[in-house]
């Protein structure tokens, strides 16, 4: 057997034993300018995080208006209102996991940053619903919201708003192609007047099985 | 190194027969199965103690056995009350199998010249969620801090399996549609926790489907717990119990999960719950079986290229070695639970892990039979090339054919499990009065009592959950009772609770 064959061979099975090692694991942060991932399967950040955005900017542009109603305090300025989120609801056809507790922080974060809300701490809305017994979605029954207004007010957060969040979704299949309609709805209901204010985001994303699916199915043509 | 311009062409075959044929020795015809023996029988004799320094030894005499071990060593930690360092072990098994999910070309070869156990052990796919749910359980006996994000990788384990697995994936649960109008109840009451249950329901097999995984309810179970116990996300809590539904369609106190959460509310004020999960029975574990019909079939190939071909082939006299798994018969179905003498009712299914494992190794058996036969043809075509390459005459054919055989007849089938799982993990959900609260529990079958039973006292917390966590291999061996450490750390209402109580 010549020396070629022996390092050939050699070379042969180095490479089979490199190829067929297990690799690593390894992780890098991302900087602000860093696209977010667009999740294969369900929604993620990258539906998520512009939804939340649009809506509250929604939200408090309109709040923000001037309103003959909207008491002016010693400053001079707007007293701010005092809103308790209640929660994210998810209507949607996807199970969101862990992402439901980053939409209520994010959302609650943005109302805090405004200059026109003085958001609940959460922790005292959980401990409420926890008192009184209460369902989120019966906090509208007149008995009810009065027991947790009351509950609220008696530990120093008389509340002037609820607002509650949904997620819902829309689908449509196309063959292999599915198209989901993400929509997050804001309702901000005034407790003294009844009145509500509601604005919403929506996202249109679409799932293939192909990567020539978006092209095939999402061109001027294609009618 | 100085590499020879030309080597003999026979000798370095016979060199390489030789190295294959004593690494194929080296691997031994003992099997995970015999060496776990003595350990599990100490278990189910209750000899925690020795059954840990039996495991603990196992792991450092045998590499490829290491993380089968720790699974059971584990269990063994959670039994005793060691939920930290149970969880750590799990944890540490979870990144070695996400690790070894990666196929490694280098021990795959190296199994077809030696036997299956050469492979590291990724661990079957139920195991996979068990791991997690194990983790979730641990968690929740200590101080609960990460048993939600367990139940998030529970999920996230199950989408990654059935992806891999190429099916298609369930059309997702829509919050909001009609249950069963069986289960429903009109006024939206709050259905009693304390109603009466009927005998453990059994369940759905996952051999009438045609997939090997269809998902296991527990841990879907586990996340509608949690996400109802923060009396706020009952929609995720009705989504869960949904999925978990639908892997078990008879179960009645499912149907009763999801008609509380969509209609009523966790627990009355005044009230806590206390579940228990009961690990009834003994597991299912693998043993080496001879594959007699594809032996009988091989030797009758081999016999025939023999008869036509310039040399012989050594004969399939060793038979062909694969697991089975075996499910030991269970002389209890359930655990019958009472609280302050009220009898409540019996456990119910939700890991089915008998009919789990069974479905899964039937599922892979013809892979695990055809991976055999194919080490079989290349051992013996290794013996006719060196034969070939040698220019062997009569009697040195017949040494080889001889080492051939021997070489074959080394081979061990890879019996490695998690060991010390029961067959069947239960559970029962009983919404009491808040205070300290004597519950018993009795190994049952059939609805009969066995046995005295064990009692513990358990703290229940107003608007929480307490967790009992019992194991009943037999009716009359060594159960153990335990509750979990004291309200969760990560209770959102635990200041407002700790100024009340």
């Amino acid at each position: 057997m010549l020396r070629r064959d022996w390092l050939s061979a050699l070379s042969c099975g180095s490479l089979i034993v490199w190829v067929g090692c297990r690799g690593h694991q390894y992780g890098h942060l991302l900087s602000t300018k860093d696209e977010n991932l667009v999740g294969s399967h369900t929604a993620g950040a990258e539906v998520f995080d512009p939804l939340v955005d649009e809506s509250i900017a929604k939200l408090l542009a309109r709040q923000q208006e001037p309103n003959e109603e909207c008491p002016i305090g010693p400053d001079g300025y707007p007293v701010k209102k005092s809103v308790c989120f209640v929660g994210v609801e998810n209507k949607m056809a996807e199970d969101i996991g862990d992402f439901k507790d980053q939409l209520y922080e994010q959302i609650d974060s943005n109302i805090l940053e405004s200059n026109s809300f003085r958001p609940i701490s959460r922790r005292m809305v959980e401990a409420a619903l926890y008192e009184t017994r209460l369902r989120p979605d019966s906090l509208m029954i007149p008995d009810n919201m009065r027991l947790f207004t009351s509950v609220l007010q008696r530990d120093g957060a008389p509340i002037d708003y609820l607002l509650f969040a949904k997620l819902t979704s829309g689908t449509t299949k196309r063959n292999t192609s599915t198209q989901r309609d993400y929509l997050l709805t804001l309702d901000m209901v005034n407790l003294h007047s009844g009145e509500y204010d509601k604005q919403s985001a929506e996202i249109r994303k679409g799932y293939h099985k192909t990567a020539m699916g978006s092209i095939w199915n999402y061109n001027p043509l294609k009618r | 190194m100085r590499v020879p311009r030309h080597i003999g062409s026979s000798a370095p075959c016979a060199f390489w027969f030789l190295v294959i044929a004593i690494c194929g020795l080296g691997s031994g015809c003992s099997t995970h199965a015999k060496r776990i023996a003595l350990p599990r029988s100490l278990f189910y004799e209750g000899q925690i103690e020795q059954c840990r320094a039996e495991l603990e030894k196992l792991q450092k005499s045998h590499r490829h056995d290491r993380d089968v071990a720790n699974l059971d060593l584990a269990i063994v930690d959670l039994v005793d009350g060691r939920n930290r360092q149970s969880e750590m072990r799990l944890k540490e098994v979870r990144e070695r199998f996400d690790y070894l999910e990666q196929t490694s070309v280098t021990e795959q070869t190296v199994s077809m010249w030696t036997d299956d156990s050469a492979r590291s052990y990724a661990g079957e796919d139920y195991e996979k969620i068990l791991l997690r749910v194990y983790l979730a359980l641990a968690s929740l006996m200590g101080d609960g801090v990460d048993a939600e994000s367990y139940t998030l990788q529970i999920q996230e384990k199950h989408d990654a399996i059935l992806s891999r697995l190429g099916q298609e994936q369930e059309p997702a649960v829509e919050a909001g549609e009609d249950v069963d109008e069986g289960a429903s109840v009109s006024d939206g009451t709050p259905l009693p926790a304390t109603v009466p249950l009927p005998p453990s329901p059994v369940a759905v097999a996952p051999t009438e489907s045609k997939a090997p995984y269809r998902g296991i309810p527990i841990g879907f179970y586990l996340r509608g717990m949690l996400r109802e116990q923060t009396h706020q996300n009952y929609d995720d809590a009705l989504r869960s119990y949904r999925i978990a539904s639908e892997l078990i369609p008879d179960s009645m106190p499912l149907r009763w999960d999801i008609e509380r959460v969509q209609n009523s509310v966790h627990s009355n004020p005044g009230h806590g719950v206390v579940y228990v999960f009961a690990m009834v029975g003994r597991g299912p574990y693998k043993v080496e079986v001879a594959e007699l019909p594809t032996s009988d079939a091989l030797l009758i190939a081999d016999r025939i290229v023999s008869a036509v071909g310039k040399y012989s082939v050594p004969p399939t006299i060793a038979p062909i070695k694969v697991p089975a798994v075996m499910v030991p018969p269970s002389e209890i179905d359930s655990v019958f639970v009472t609280v302050d003498g009220q009898r409540i009712g019996p456990t119910t299914s939700i890991a089915d892990i008998g009919l789990l494992a069974e479905a899964t190794f039937l599922a892979s058996r013809n892979t695990i039979v055809a991976r055999a036969v194919a080490r079989r043809v290349i051992k013996k075509a290794t013996v006719v090339t060196a034969k070939s390459s040698m220019g062997s005459n009569q009697w040195t054919s017949l040494g080889m054919d001889v080492a051939g055989v021997a070489w074959e007849a080394t081979e061990a089938a890879d019996t490695r499990c998690w060991g010390l799982l029961p067959r069947d993990i239960q559970v029962l959900r009983v919404e009491t009065p808040t205070g300290t609260r004597s519950i018993r529990l009795h190994p049952s079958l059939m609805g009969q009592n066995l046995g005295a039973g064990q009692a513990i006292d358990v703290p229940v917390y107003d608007g929480r959950n307490t967790y009992v966590l019992a194991w009943f291999p037999d009716a009359h061996g060594n159960c153990k009772v335990q509750c979990s450490e004291s309200l969760p750390s990560s209770s959102p209402v635990t200041l407002r609770l700790g100024a009340g109580n």
